[in-house]
């Protein structure tokens, strides 16, 4: 009950924060260089009167101030407005576009965790033996290389050179397999997702990799030597138990902080990630709309990315706080 | 008293190998432990207490290792060297395996209870649910069984509500009743020999009384023993029947605590006694020891005490006193390691008096004569 309280009122907590980031996203847009109109004129002969038809269209003859409490009010019934380049509807569009980019986050996650984890228990527990010094290459490695580069390198390798896996484009496991030419049954298309994902997942996974694993390794160590893994020993607990259970558990506290924060980065990866592997998801879509002057496509993706990071660290706030007793929700007991 | 300890230590070393040398942090002490009774084992920070008692669960951290000297408990042997066919020292085949150490020893046979209940548990999981393992673990009980004899044990060490506060986790503990779960584990594993590191230390002085004499209760229903680790005279004095003082390593003094505090017999014990209050003086009396105790890695030769000891003459930096019978206390042995007494019989009465070494005092910078007991 306490929690679901909690979970409320950091829901709360989130209004002015979503409100402040369509206010910068919609200033940045609209006072940003570039007109949207010419650009969509480029090339036609037009006049004065066409532009102002344009404009009321638009809206673009309003007053700043205005335009914002209109875009608003749309926003409010998930209205996005138009984009100007494809003609359709934005929220649309972002509909079409948003499920790959979560699958690639997710699984880049998923990648990130079930690598670092262990990683960083075994290099924890066998601290500066081989494995240790190999985690610390891999996180130095992960930490220092962008992912658009990681991931050009393993279409070289493995796409280009050893041609075991697709270097571009996504299978969707929601999509029925009939959707695609040569696919045969559910199977055969969740096959496919995962030969799709492999790639893309590994590059924009191993910057979280390699900081997860880190803090992994400092966490273990340092709950490790804790006065309740003393008192543990002391008492008999199989040294296996200790590792994975009283050492473990406390040490997986501050992950679910990291995961949380790095999810900004994850996102901006993702736009870099789906770029590389011409993936059609929200990341192509605003790398698009920004080479198109689109600017009502450029604010319905930056808005529905920054609360998608808003929603993830609230998630990952209400795990915290249910999975460590300590939390006590900001009131006093 | 009984004619078999319980505990035998005899000639115990343990040291610590770092960069900056060895550690001689447990330097050849001895002592026993006998059915039923409170030992204490008194010294400042650093004199080797903690690494002493952890020795006899054989739960020293590295770079630390126990290298010399033996621990025998009911029989079984914790460990002991021999010399072997090549003339160096190795472990004797008597000595109980790790596994065994683990299973037999720890938590069932001896218990610990540390000097931190903040961390001591893990604050993660429930009170009751650490309780419960370790006794599912140490007595061979089912979850349910194990449960039952939790809720028991903290009732008896006075947790109000105990089926309520099983379920708590220990952030909703005060410090003391946090203590008296760390107490209720170690009772409820049933084992003869308790080892308690500095247990009232972290705690307030109404709640250091409280505690100690729930555990002098909790000693005579029992008739556990104890090891009662510790910096403080004054908690010796109410609660141990015999003390043995650690210096620098070394046991220094050794009796039963009225003749250890009637009859004092080294001159370090003294300064311990000048430092703590007691009825009979005021605040104004009190008197710190003076100087900070040398590093364990280089230790003074001589008495190791020499530096900072009132009596020290100059024979003192010469000699190296063992721990050795000055007195009786009825039939029991008053041991201790100062050549003034006559039992040593090395000239101290001729010798010329020195004085304290002032840089040995003016050091305070580089206090940590640690041998490794509060390392992280
Ligand atoms: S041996 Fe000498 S220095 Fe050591 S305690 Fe006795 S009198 Fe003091």
């Amino acid at each position: 009950m306490k929690l679901l309280k909690y979970a409320l009122f950091r829901l709360l907590q989130a209004i002015p924060v979503l409100i402040g980031i369509s206010i910068i996203t919609f200033l940045l847009a609209n006072l940003g260089p570039g007109d949207p109109v010419s650009l969509m004129l480029q090339g036609q002969e037009h006049d004065e009167e066409l532009v102002r038809a344009i404009e009321q269209r638009y809206g673009l003859d309003k007053p700043l101030h205005e335009r914002y409490v209109t875009y608003m009010a749309g926003l409010l019934q998930g209205d996005f407005g138009q984009s100007i380049y494809y003609q359709r509807p934005v929220s649309d569009l972002m509909m079409d576009r948003i499920g790959p980019t979560l699958l690639l986050v997710l699984s880049a996650y998923a990648f990130a965790l079930v690598t670092a984890i262990p990683l960083g228990v075994v290099a924890a527990n066998r601290r500066n033996e081989p494995t240790d010094h190999l985690s610390r290459i891999v996180a130095l490695v992960g930490v220092s290389t962008p992912s658009f580069w990681i991931g050009i390198v393993l279409i070289l390798i493995f796409a280009v050179k050893l041609g075991w896996l697709p270097s571009s484009g996504l299978v969707y496991p929601w999509r029925p397999p009939d959707a695609y030419r040569g696919i045969d049954g559910h199977l055969e298309l969740f096959q496919q997702t995962i030969r799709h994902l492999l790639l893309p997942m590994i590059a924009l996974g191993t910057l979280q990799m390699a900081t997860i694993m880190r803090v992994e390794r400092t966490q273990m160590i340092e709950s490790l030597q804790g006065e309740y893994v003393k008192l543990a020993r002391a008492y008999g607990v199989p040294e296996r138990t200790i590792l994975r259970k009283h050492a473990f558990q406390v040490a997986q506290l501050p992950i679910i902080t990291i995961v949380g924060l790095n999810l900004s980065t994850a996102l901006g990866g993702a736009v870099l990630t789906e770029t590389v592997f011409n993936i059609n998801g929200m990341g192509l879509l605003f790398v698009n709309a920004i080479q198109r002057n689109d600017y009502q496509l450029v604010m319905g993706v930056t808005i529905v990315l920054g609360t998608l990071f808003v929603i993830g660290v609230i998630i990952t706030d209400i795990s915290y706080a249910y999975v460590d007793p300590r939390v006590t929700y900001g009131e006093s007991e | 008293m009984s004619s078999e300890p319980l505990l035998r230590v005899e000639n115990l070393k343990t040291q610590f190998f770092t960069e900056t040398g060895t550690v001689r942090a447990v330097d050849g002490i001895s002592f026993e432990v006998y059915e039923g009774e409170i030992v204490g084992l008194v010294g400042e920070s650093g004199a080797g207490k903690s690494v002493a008692s952890m020795s006899l669960l054989r739960l020293v951290e590295s770079p630390g290792e126990i290298v010399d000297g033996e621990i025998t408990y009911k029989g079984e042997t914790i460990f002991g060297l021999e010399e072997g066919p090549d003339g160096d020292l190795r472990e004797r085949d008597d000595v109980l395996s790790n596994e065994e150490i683990r299973t037999r020893i720890r938590g069932n046979e001896i218990a610990v209870i540390f000097q931190d209940p903040m961390e001591s548990l893990n604050p993660v999981f429930t009170v009751g649910g650490q309780l419960r393992e370790f006794i599912e673990l140490n007595r061979g009980l089912s979850e349910d069984e194990a449960r039952l004899e939790a809720v028991d044990m903290l009732r008896e060490v006075g947790i109000p509500d105990p089926e309520k506060r099983y379920d708590e986790y220990p952030h909703q503990f005060s410090g003391g009743m946090r203590q008296r779960v760390l107490i209720a584990m170690a009772l409820a594993c049933e084992p003869s020999l308790i080892i308690a590191d500095e247990p009232t230390t972290a705690l307030d002085v109404t709640v250091e009384g409280q505690i100690i004499d729930l555990v002098d209760e909790l000693q005579q229903k029992y008739g556990t023993s104890f090891i009662w680790v510790t910096h403080d005279l004054g908690v010796v004095a109410e609660i141990c029947d015999r003390v043995n003082v650690m210096y620098l390593g070394e046991i220094v003094e050794q009796a039963p605590v009225d003749e250890l505090f009637y009859d004092t017999k080294h001159p370090y014990t003294d300064a311990l006694l000048d430092s703590i209050p007691r009825p009979d003086r005021t605040v104004e009396d009190l008197e710190p020891i003076e100087g900070v105790m040398p590093e364990a890695i280089n230790p003074p030769s001589g008495c190791r005490f020499h530096p900072r000891c009132p009596d020290a003459r100059e024979v003192c930096r010469r000699v190296h006193p063992e721990n050795r019978r000055v007195a009786f206390a009825g039939d029991e042995p008053h041991r201790a390691a100062c050549v003034k007494h006559d039992a040593f019989d090395v000239g101290y009465d001729e010798s010329v008096p020195i004085d304290p070494e002032p840089e040995l005092m003016a050091d305070a910078g580089s206090a940590s004569a640690d041998g490794g007991e509060d390392r992280e």
